[in-house]
């Protein structure tokens, strides 16, 4: 048992900060070359014409609308570890919450290029918002995807400032203890935070009222998210469940990335006493609790179909299962709702190498959900003349490597520059050094395994 | 106005911290700070500190938002009266999700403006008796004395359980 105090608590989370291992570059080196690689395929798309993507009619949403939806799906866990699990006072999101928060920031960030990617000519992508011009045109406000564009936008604003105030305290921990042209440069970010009792006062506010508002925020931005489909009358899509079902979905594949990420950064940053094993667990439950929504969500959407009376309905579905995109399918059904049955076991929960398989898994599983809503409905539509194969080619390949390069690079950066872990909260969740020591029990965390 | 001396404590413990405010205030000393590494609500009661008016800045932010939004919907509509899909030339419930949404963002925008704003924030210094300590694992009272009792202040400081006691010029 190890007794953690303010003191070393800072010192866990700032000894990383400076000195990251030779690895680390190597990862860093990495996520750039896939950044350039998605970097070349998209300015050659640009310079060559959309159509070198894949899509053709009626499959116009490929790859760049399930990466989007994907990297959105993504961003949402982060905002349920930091907001939603801060209202409900759930104490092991302490140590996560600030790698969650900055797993949402750049996801977000990462979604929002698709739709610049998707629109070819991104020079116009202005176009969408509402400005005043000589020919007074405006955006349609009844369209699903001028909510997006607001929706996604505000989401990227208030994740950002959220995260950011959340950093500020810490920033000033960072410049406390740096010298020279770092504690110049952490001085400025920190913005002359000192931890008066008013500024505790007003930030605590603050937070709180972030997390509140970032709470039906989330909800907001996965169902509007969903209703690009859903507003639509295509077979598989118009559907009233597809902002519950969006949203379950989107916080499973989140809880699933924030295992992939932090079952790593605990190992590399040596955060075993803070990144405890209950912590791990605490998410493995709330993944079985996701993947039975989305399973429930699954299984809805076939009763649906079937009970629906409509032809068109029943036919995509029987044919997502059996048609051309049944690998896909059936990859989605057993990684998503199958697998993660497995934490069931608590040997399973338990054991790091079969938590980050199961992680992985799951994430592949929500990446193939995308595929099968997006293509198998748009491929299979009421007209079999213009049924049609859709498969990405390499330019989309790239363009996604780039993407996952480009999330991956920016929390590198971050794990380096930034304190992953918030210390505030963390001494926050302690027990207030006192002359009379009561806090013999309470500030010892278990050793993980 | 009379020329006020600082005095700087720097406790190491909590229980010897909120001793001090508490007999600082009985004695009628003025405690302008405290300073802690992170939030304290046992510091807050201590310094009978009112809830913070960020909140007034977000319900101002949230109810423009909601105005702007919806208002923006309906001025772009009237200036086209192209029926769509036999809807209303103004939308009412599309301008809900756009409302919603400009709600958020304007109240989240308004708050972080309301911190900043009454935390007097952003700085590019910091006050000169402001110790590296505060943001790790010290707390810190300063006091305001008249010059005459800066040996007074020093020695109840002391007395209270600081381990270090400044005196700071005013």
């Amino acid at each position: 048992m190890e007794k953690l105090t303010y003191r070393s608590i800072d010192e866990d989370v700032l000894r990383n900060m400076f000195s990251p291992s030779r690895t680390y570059y190597y990862l860093l080196a990495l996520c750039f070359a896939g950044i350039l690689l998605g970097a070349f395929c998209w300015g050659y798309m640009i310079a060559t014409g959309i159509g070198v993507a894949g899509m053709k009619h009626p499959v116009f949403w490929g790859t760049f609308l399930i990466n989007f939806v994907f990297w959105v799906g993504i961003a949402h866990s982060g905002t349920l570890i930091s907001a939603i699990l801060y209202l409900f006072r759930a104490p092991w999101r302490t140590a996560i919450a600030r790698s969650a928060e900055a797993m949402t920031v750049f996801a977000v960030a990462t979604a929002g290029l698709f739709p610049f990617i998707h629109l070819g000519r991104v020079w116009i992508v202005y176009w969408i918002l509402p400005y005043p011009n000589e020919r007074n045109l405006w955006p349609n406000f009844q369209s699903p995807l001028v909510f997006d564009v607001i929706a996604i936008s505000t989401y990227l604003t208030v994740s950002a400032m959220f995260w950011y105030t959340g950093l500020v305290p810490d920033l000033a921990v960072v410049r406390d203890k740096a010298r020279g042209i770092k504690k110049k440069i952490y001085g400025v970010l920190s913005l002359g935070w000192t931890g008066s009792h008013r500024r505790w006062n007003h930030y605590g506010k603050a937070y709180l009222l972030f997390a509140a508002l970032a709470t039906p925020l989330v909800i907001s931005v996965h169902s509007v998210v969903s209703w690009d489909f859903a507003l639509s009358i295509v077979p598989g899509w118009h559907s009233t469940i597809f902002a519950p079902y969006f949203v379950a979905g989107a916080i499973h594949s989140g809880l699933a990335m924030v295992l992939t990420l932090l079952i790593p950064l605990r190992k590399i940053f040596r955060f075993e006493h803070l990144i405890t094993m209950n912590i791990l667990e605490n998410i493995a439950k709330t993944i079985i609790f996701t993947g039975l929504i989305v399973g429930y969500a699954y299984a809805t959407e076939y009763f649906m179909a079937y009970y629906s009376g409509n032809v068109f309905e029943r036919d995509t579905m029987i044919w997502r299962a059996i048609g051309n995109y049944s690998t896909a399918f059936w990859i989605m059904v057993v990684c998503n709702t199958l697998v993660p049955l497995l934490l069931f076991f608590k040997r399973v929960r338990t054991n790091l190498k079969r938590l980050f398989a199961i992680s992985l898994l799951i994430n592949v599983g929500m990446w193939y959900e995308r595929f099968v809503i997006i293509i198998s409905s748009a491929a299979h539509q009421f007209d079999p003349y213009s049924w049609t194969h859709y498969s990405p080619t390499w330019v989309e390949y790239g363009i996604m490597i780039g993407s996952f390069s480009l999330f991956g690079f920016l929390f590198l950066l971050f794990a380096k520059f930034l304190p992953t872990i918030s210390m505030t909260e963390m001494k926050e969740s302690l027990e207030p050094p006192r002359r009379n020591d009561r806090s013999q029990s309470s500030n010892t965390r278990e050793e993980s395994p | 106005m009379t020329r006020q001396n600082s005095i700087l404590g720097v406790f190491s413990y909590l229980d010897d911290l909120l001793k001090a405010i508490e007999q600082a205030r009985e004695r009628g000393m003025h405690v302008e700070t405290v300073y802690s590494p992170c939030p304290n609500h046992e510091i807050q009661e201590a310094m009978s500190m009112k809830p913070s008016s960020v909140r007034f800045f977000t319900l101002t932010g949230g109810v423009l938002g909601i105005l702007f939004g919806v208002g923006l919907v309906i001025y772009t509509s009237l200036q086209w009266k192209l029926i769509v899909s036999g809807k209303p030339i103004v939308p009412l419930v599309p301008a809900v999700v756009v409302g919603f949404e400009f709600c958020i963002l304007f109240s989240v925008l308004f708050t972080v403006a309301g911190l900043l704003f009454k935390s007097r924030l952003p700085r590019l210094g910091i006050p000169a008796h402001y110790r590296e300590g505060f943001s790790q694992d010290e707390f810190g009272l300063l006091l305001l004395c008249p010059p005459e009792d800066r040996g007074t202040v020093s020695e109840f400081l002391k007395a209270a359980g600081a381990k270090e006691v400044h005196e700071l010029p005013s």
